[in-house]
């Protein structure tokens, strides 16, 4: 046995030549006049698309900072993103974050990690590094924590469930000029689903002064929407929350509507989240069929943004501005603004500046303002409707901030 | 304990390197990673000790590393307890869930077992996010972070990792050179053998996969102090059980050795391929990891360690001059008449009833097996069953040794019946067998794969081996009593597992076609060994369809022809019965062999 462990002995100190080499710190090669950005996403694996869209929104906005002068307060530094990839997994993205404090020790501030799971592994390691990090992650225990050093833009998720029905009715009153009364719910029957459709059941409806005409749940895969939708014609709902989780499913109801003649809006057929305004949908669904479909997202390209949209289609070949590009342009905008406001190019003095900073009105963030609470959640934070029209989702609502008027049957 | 100990000074030699590198290494990202090394490794360890060794393949092992993982985190945000205590208590739950999950799933085997394991953490990943559990975090601690495992210093983790590592480590090698680890190897390589060697695989299996259960929910506590984060996805996933699986079976199964090579290579591979171009071309780490991995099982199907230890082995008997002619450790050639029953050996006609079988019978569907079969068998004599192919003989055996169940009849062993014990509660009760179809212990010695059989009699190790040493010797295959069971001759096989049911020091023993394939001076050899045991004073039943050989070895003959007896005598009446001779050789030789 004794000789048997020589070749792992050779292996493991191979390794460990490896680590000690990379260990000796790297010589400062940067010019000076140069601030170090993280973007910790996802590259690679399942999250990859999202992470490449956030990873465009970044890279257009160092771009334009760099390009109007970079950070005045630091003699016009620009700035340079270093990108890493956090992988498909919470231990690939603490691996990720650990590389990025341990290997990129002048990094001032990062924006990570898309998905909750990943933000709340990353941070953890980034608050015992002190290294501040912007989020678009919505789950509300990431500034649940006492943390110090995390910052979310977006509206919690718990803030926009309650914040997207009220939005909704204001919505349906602007549109139509009166309240909608009547509402069904076709659910599946998948843990985020079922989360949702159960809030609204269980008091969010009431609250809201809704009446739950129809509630069907089903199991994946659906064979058969007929019934449903016969279902949805005989009580013609004023709102209908349709909450699929697999695209198919998606396709079959509203292919099913189409037939019924209960698409293109006249039903208002809304789902939440960003998943149903991806482009990727396109690939399974006809852009005529998704035409009036709504949904909440907690961020999008609103009015304003009109060249932005522009620039990242030419530029990346997007069709649309999701939140992802979005949310993260405005980060970089946010972290330039931090920095003239510390001063210097240094983590704790970025993080005290984001911590006590006042900006003013959100620019590429909905609703509210450029200022954080004593948890590290942005002041005021709102959501954004967005609609199908016209094969692409535009935002409709709330209406300082959208770019079309909303498809919605007029009774 | 000397010996456990001398077998764990290489890991212990390689341990003090891997601390010493831990001790030097400041970089946090580094440091995670020789953490993350012994994380994983300590997982392979775990499935190791019940895959490995028994063969039972469990893709399901993220069960009890997730429910560590949520120990650790639901008891320190509910109930503000130390990792400390709640590493042991997930060891407990790891533990239990084991043995619930044991028991209704070891009555599958094989694929369906694999599939069966697949499901549990499935399942656990389900009711964890129903239960509302999506995400935990592990509450910091400013104030006492030592106290909660939560190390300002990362060394300490690498530190921490290591002694658990370590720990398990000492407890596989000390099951591995236990008659716990024997009966695993033995359940491994056959299972149905390992029952008729006296081995009670239910239990041991059990015991091996509460154990196996214990050390991953452990570990995966661990990992959740790590992590500190705890989604159902991270600790029940597929890709945790995977990963406990890729790491043992690259490194090598059933070896301690095996999960420590995998988990030193591949995690820090993945992560050095993850670090250097996942920024650059998102995605390629993960295409050459898996290249990597298929050149290797292509290369070394058994795992690193096993490839490498065979080369080294077969290297170091190459340097060592072969032997020059095969010792004259085949004494045993005899000239073809065999010798005269020895006069000193007791009449067997004066010994008392040890088996006695009545009204026996078997069908399968309309397939009567075994009809209405009676005999008995008296201490001291050898009774040779025979009978054409497909007379019955072997679902006799069968059904003699608790490996299928009658459909009427009884079985009397020392007039109790036996009917319905399982194999291993027959072998204890005296009864040994060999099988037709050999079952070796492939990857063991001779000398081990006879102790298998020699535990179900002996009190502890040291007994056990001088058992199977005795046994070895009875057979006469002393010699080549340190070669590995693959490198056997038919002939040594079958002697070898003579010797096996031997070393149980049964009363009875049964042995299936045991001059089968082999040559004729061979089969002389075998019936030599078979005469010199009923010499000593073993009663002996033995199947042959062959009568030849059989003639001067047994004492009397069941003859069997379409499930029921034909004839039941001396030798000599029976070859002379015309009914005999009509079922083996058919009518005109009935006529030829009375005239």
């Amino acid at each position: 046995m004794n000789e048997i462990s020589r070749p792992t002995l050779t292996r493991r100190a191979m390794l460990a030549a490896t680590a000690a080499t990379l260990t000796i710190p790297k010589a400062y090669a940067q010019s000076p006049a140069e601030v170090k950005v993280g973007l910790l996403v996802p590259l690679s694996g399942l999250y990859a698309r999202p992470g490449a869209v956030m990873k465009m929104g970044g890279e257009m906005a160092v771009d334009h900072i760099n390009k109007a002068g970079g950070v005045k307060a630091l003699g016009g530094a620009k700035l340079k993103l270093v990108l890493l990839d956090c992988g498909d997994t919470v231990e690939k993205a603490k691996n990720a974050a650990q590389r990025m404090v341990a290997q990129e020790p002048d990094l001032v501030v990062a924006s990570a990690a898309y998905l909750s799971s990943f933000t709340l592994a990353v941070t953890e390691v980034t608050e015992r590094a002190q290294l501040p990090v912007l989020t678009l992650s919505y789950s509300d225990l990431i500034t649940d924590r006492g943390f110090k050093y995390v910052f979310q833009t977006s509206a919690t998720a718990a803030s926009q469930a309650r914040q997207s029905l009220p939005l909704l009715m204001k919505l349906a009153q602007s549109a139509s000029g009166k309240l909608p009364k009547t509402v069904a719910i076709i659910t599946d029957n998948t843990g985020s689903s079922i989360a949702s459709a159960k809030a609204m059941r269980e008091g969010l409806l009431k609250e809201n002064g809704l009446d739950l005409v129809m509630d069907e749940t089903f199991t994946p895969p659906l064979s058969d929407a007929t019934p449903l939708i016969q279902k949805v014609r005989a009580v013609k709902p004023d709102l209908l929350f349709f909450l699929p989780t697999v695209i198919s499913d998606g396709k079959l109801v509203l292919e099913k509507m189409n037939e019924f003649g209960l698409s293109q809006g006249r039903v208002p057929t809304i789902s939440f989240g960003i998943a149903i305004a991806e482009p990727d949908i396109l690939q399974t669904i006809n852009p005529s069929l998704l035409q009036g479909v709504i949904t909440c997202v907690g961020s999008w390209a609103t009015k304003g943004h009109e060249e932005l949209i522009a620039e990242l289609k030419t530029r990346y070949n997007e069709p649309w501005m999701t939140q992802n590009a979005i949310s993260t342009y405005g980060d970089m905008w946010l972290i330039k603004d931090a920095l003239e406001k510390a001063g210097k190019a240094d983590k704790a003095a970025v993080a005290e500046a984001l911590r006590t900073m006042d900006g003013g009105p959100s620019k590429y963030y909905p609703g509210g303002i450029l200022k954080f609470d004593d948890k590290g959640r942005r002041v005021d934070a709102e959501m954004t409707v967005v609609q199908w029209q016209n094969g692409i989702p535009v935002t409709i609502f709330p209406q300082k901030l959208a770019m079309a008027e909303p498809l919605w049957p007029k009774r | 304990m000397p010996m456990l100990l001398r077998s764990l000074a290489p890991t212990l030699i390689a341990a003090l390197i891997y601390a010493c590198l831990a001790l030097f290494v400041t970089n946090s990202y580094y440091q995670l990673t020789l953490t993350l090394v012994l994380v994983w490794a300590s997982f392979g360890l775990s499935w190791n000790l019940l895959s490995g060794y028994t063969g039972l393949i469990s893709f399901g092992h993220a069960a009890f590393f997730g429910l560590g993982a949520y120990t650790t985190a639901l008891g320190q945000i509910y109930f503000d307890i130390t990792p400390w205590l709640l590493i042991p208590a997930a060891a407990v739950i790891g533990g239990v869930a084991g043995l619930l999950v044991g028991f209704p799933t070891f009555r599958l085997r094989g694929h369906y077992f694999a599939l069966a394991m697949l499901a549990y953490p499935l399942a656990l990943l389900y009711v964890f996010e129903w239960l509302g559990y999506q995400e935990l975090t592990l509450p910091i601690k400013r104030d006492n972070p030592f106290a909660y495992m939560q190390f300002s210093d990362p060394r300490v983790y690498t530190l921490v990792a290591l002694v658990m590592l370590l720990m398990i480590v000492a407890i596989t090698r000390a099951v591995e050179r236990s008659r716990f680890g024997m009966a695993l190897v033995a359940i491994k390589q056959n299972e149905a053998a390992a029952e008729a060697a006296g081995i009670d695989t239910l239990t041991w299996k059990l015991r091996s996969i509460a154990l196996s259960g214990a050390i991953a929910g452990a570990v995966g506590a661990f990992y959740a102090v790590v992590l500190l984060v705890v989604t159902p996805q991270s600790v029940f996933g597929m890709l945790v059980s995977a990963q406990a699986l890729t790491v043992s079976m690259f490194g090598g199964v059933g070896s301690v050795w095996g999960p420590l090579i995998g988990a030193a290579v591949l995690i820090p591979v993945a992560e050095i391929l993850n670090a250097e171009l996942s920024a650059r071309l998102p995605g390629i780490q993960g295409v050459i990891f898996g290249v990597a991995i298929i050149i290797v099982i292509l290369v070394a199907p058994e795992g690193v360690f096993w490839k490498v230890r065979d080369r080294w082995i077969k290297r170091r008997a190459a340097a060592v001059p072969a032997p020059v002619a095969e010792p004259a450790s085949a004494p045993h050639v005899i000239p073809f008449v065999a010798p005269a029953k020895p006069a000193t050996r007791p009449d067997w006609r004066d010994g008392k009833i040890l088996l006695s079988v009545r009204g026996l019978s078997k069908s399968f569907g309309g397939l009567k097996a075994v009809q209405d079969v009676g005999f008995e068998i008296r201490e001291g004599m050898i009774l040779g069953i025979i009978g054409p192919n497909g007379a019955g003989k072997t679902t006799l055996f069968n059904l003699l040794n608790g490996f299928s169940l009658p459909n009427a009849g009884g079985i009397w062993l020392d007039g109790v019946n036996m009917v319905g014990r399982k194999p291993h509660e027959l072998c204890q009760a005296g009864v040994g067998r060999t099988f037709q179809v050999m079952r070796p212990f492939a990857r063991m010695s001779v000398r081990d794969n006879v102790r298998v059989g020699a535990y179900v009699r002996a009190a502890n190790e040291e007994e056990a081996r001088t058992f199977a040493d005795d046994a070895v010797a009875r057979v006469g295959l002393t010699a080549v009593a340190g070669k590995v069971a693959a490198e056997l001759t038919t002939k040594e096989l079958r002697l070898m597992e003579l010797a096996r049911a031997l070393a149980g020091k049964p009363r009875l023993l049964l042995l299936d076609e045991t001059l089968a394939g082999l040559g004729h001076g061979e089969a002389e050899e075998v019936v030599v060994v078979v005469q010199r045991l009923a010499r000593e004073g073993v009663t002996i039943a033995i199947i042959e369809h062959t009568m030849q050989s059989m003639v001067r070895l047994v004492d009397r003959f069941l003859v069997l022809d379409h499930g029921a007896v034909l004839a039941d005598g001396d030798p000599a009446s029976v070859t002379r019965n015309p009914r005999v001779i009509e079922a083996y050789l058919g009518k005109k030789w009935v006529n030829r062999a009375q005239a």
